[in-house]
């Protein structure tokens, strides 16, 4: 099995890399606004 | 996707089967190895560019008094040259090697996202362009720290935005960097491929990626909240609207923190990767350095008071990070000890990886050491802002990163240029390198213990000998290299050719010694079975 060729054709590849990216990134969103969100939490608290 | 590099599409996209030419072959990169050649590029212009800045510094602090620049652009270079160093030559340095070494080491074709690799790259330049810039704007460059504390980093002029944008750019191609590493190993190791056989440069990436995805989002936060404050009228951080200063620094030393092992676990693998090739043994406790590095990701999440503790805090908080910043020294001991281990009884010869790997392990821990000092609280009030705590970092960072970063492209620079470089030059490099390190930094350990600050341009006169002995030690390191392009440059021209296994007589281990020297364009286009 060729990782290359799989890339193309084998669709669950495909999928877990553009899901794993997506959910990484999602991650890092979270965590970029999540941090504001809790600083503006915390000063009317 | 590497869609377009696969051999059942080749018939249709020939042109993806050799480079393109001129600058397209750069500018739309895809390619893994194209794309590693331009990280580390770009990094080694940082370093001489930050370079540049330390000598600034050490010129400034040859004699007291001010002689050569006026304090506040003493301050802008001793800000600069950290976030250059850090941001634009340390970090690129390592997703450079990353991109050359990951998928040669798991048996991929290519990253699994080579776009956002591109772009991930591209971003950079134009970040480090801005920041760069910053030098012309009234005000000029930002000269509160590389830390940014507010409210000192507020009142930077008009670079302020400047600054902020850069970072922001900066931490999200480090982000796209990570994405990639992580989906590239968990998705595109070769079959037979398990983790626990996966090289532990790649594992130490992995590592580090998921450091990476957990605190650049929290700097960015960090530095948008200071952009807010300053343009916005918002009080994240403005005590007299109900803000809190002391909050930034949290959240920037939960960024910071874990910085620091991202700048030295990929040192980490690298180190573990070239001790047991020229001591023609096994790694010693492979798995137990898995576990390591992952024990110190974690602990590295922990500490971050430990860079507050002169700020005041409960005693029970600074016992907690004092315990808990200690408490990494088990994992790194392990380490050491297995590195150690690797070496004994074997049958060791000293070529200039080799010679780099030993430094490391030797000054890192000089450097581990000092930071175990640092993590008494006591003895931090006393060391806080001092040179001793430059001395200490400087110690993780040159001889630990860089050291790791320049025993990498020693290690692996024949197999990307199929020829030998010049072994001569590359140990007289080693050599100045291993000298005036220590000459630089280890007399600042001295300066700090006997009180003098940091990130002042003026000392007091019992100061002098050791900041003169400490600046010609940066000149002389600084010079010295110069011949690592020099070097470099010579080999990607010619040479004696490389052969496959490159250091041959040590037989190392792992998959990218299996391909010719150079690799071809596109690798493991049909993936290796890994028994």
């Amino acid at each position: 099995m060729s990782a290359s060729y799989t890339s193309v054709k084998d669709g669950s590849l495909r999928r877990r890399v553009r899901n794993g990216a997506l959910g990484l990134g999602l991650v890092a969103v979270a965590l970029y606004f999540g941090f504001m969100a809790l600083l503006v939490y915390r000063s009317h608290h | 996707m590497a869609h377009a590099h696969t051999s059942d599409t080749a018939h249709h996209d020939d042109h993806h089967d050799q480079p393109a030419t001129g600058i397209k072959r750069w500018l739309f990169a895809t390619n893994h190895k194209d794309i590693g050649t331009m990280y580390l590029v770009f990094s080694l212009i940082m370093f001489f560019i930050g370079g540049a800045m330390a000598m600034v510094i050490r010129a400034e602090l040859f004699q007291p008094g001010l002689q050569l620049v006026d304090p506040v652009f003493f301050n802008q270079m001793t800000t600069n040259h950290a976030l250059i160093m850090i941001f634009g030559a340390v970090m690129p340095a390592f997703v450079g090697l990353a991109n050359w070494m990951v998928p040669l080491q798991i048996g991929a074709p290519d990253m699994a996202l080579p776009r956002m690799n591109n772009f991930s790259f591209w971003i950079l330049p134009f970040a480090f362009t801005l920041l760069l810039s910053t030098l012309f704007v009234p005000g000029g460059m930002a000269a509160g720290g590389w830390t940014l504390y507010p409210p000192l980093s507020l009142q930077t002029g008009d670079s302020f935005p400047m600054l902020i944008f850069a970072i922001h750019m900066m931490g999200a191609s480090s982000i796209m960097g990570a994405i990639n590493v992580i989906v590239t190993i968990m998705n595109m190791r070769a079959p037979g491929m398990t983790l626990l056989k996966m090289p532990l440069f790649a594992w130490s990436w992995l590592i580090t990626a998921y450091l990476l995805i957990a605190v650049m989002p929290v700097l960015a936060g960090a530095v948008t909240m200071l952009l807010t404050d300053h343009f916005f009228k918002t009080s994240f951080f403005n005590a007299a609207g109900g803000g809190d200063p002391v909050m930034f620094e949290h959240i920037f030393w939960f960024f910071g923190h874990p910085e620091v092992y991202i700048m030295v676990l990929p040192a980490f693998g690298i180190i573990s990767e070239i001790l047991p090739t020229f001591s023609r043994k096994p790694l010693f406790g492979a798995t137990s350095m898995i576990y390591a590095i992952a024990s110190i990701a974690f602990l590295s999440f922990i500490v971050w008071g430990h860079h507050m503790f002169a700020d005041g805090m409960p005693v029970a908080a600074q016992l907690f990070y004092m315990m808990a910043t200690m408490l990494i020294a088990v994992p790194t001991g392990v380490k050491v000890f297995n590195w150690t281990a690797t070496m004994w009884r074997g049958s060791l010869s000293f070529e200039p990886p080799m010679l780099f790997a030993i430094a490391f392990l030797f000054l890192f821990s000089i450097g581990g050491f000092s930071g175990l000092m640092l993590a008494i609280v006591p003895a931090d009030f006393q060391y806080n802002q001092t040179y001793f705590v430059v001395a200490h970092f400087h110690y993780v960072l040159v001889p630990g990163a860089i050291f790791g970063i320049m025993a990498g492209v020693y290690y692996w620079l024949p197999k990307w240029t199929g020829h030998m470089y010049n072994m001569t030059l590359a140990k007289w490099h080693f050599w100045l390198s291993a000298i005036f390190v220590n000459v630089l930094f280890f007399p600042q350990h001295f300066l700090g213990l006997a009180g003098m600050p940091r990130r002042i341009p003026d000392y007091a006169v019992q100061f002098t000998d050791w900041n003169m002995v400490s600046s010609i030690g940066g000149f002389a390191f600084g010079l010295s290299q110069i011949l690592f392009p020099i070097i470099i440059i010579q080999c990607v021209r010619g040479g004696q050719k490389a052969t496959a296994e490159v250091w041959a007589d040590t037989h190392p281990t792992g998959l990218e010694w299996t391909l010719p020297s150079p690799p071809p364009y596109h690798s493991f286009t049909t993936a290796p079975v890994i028994p």
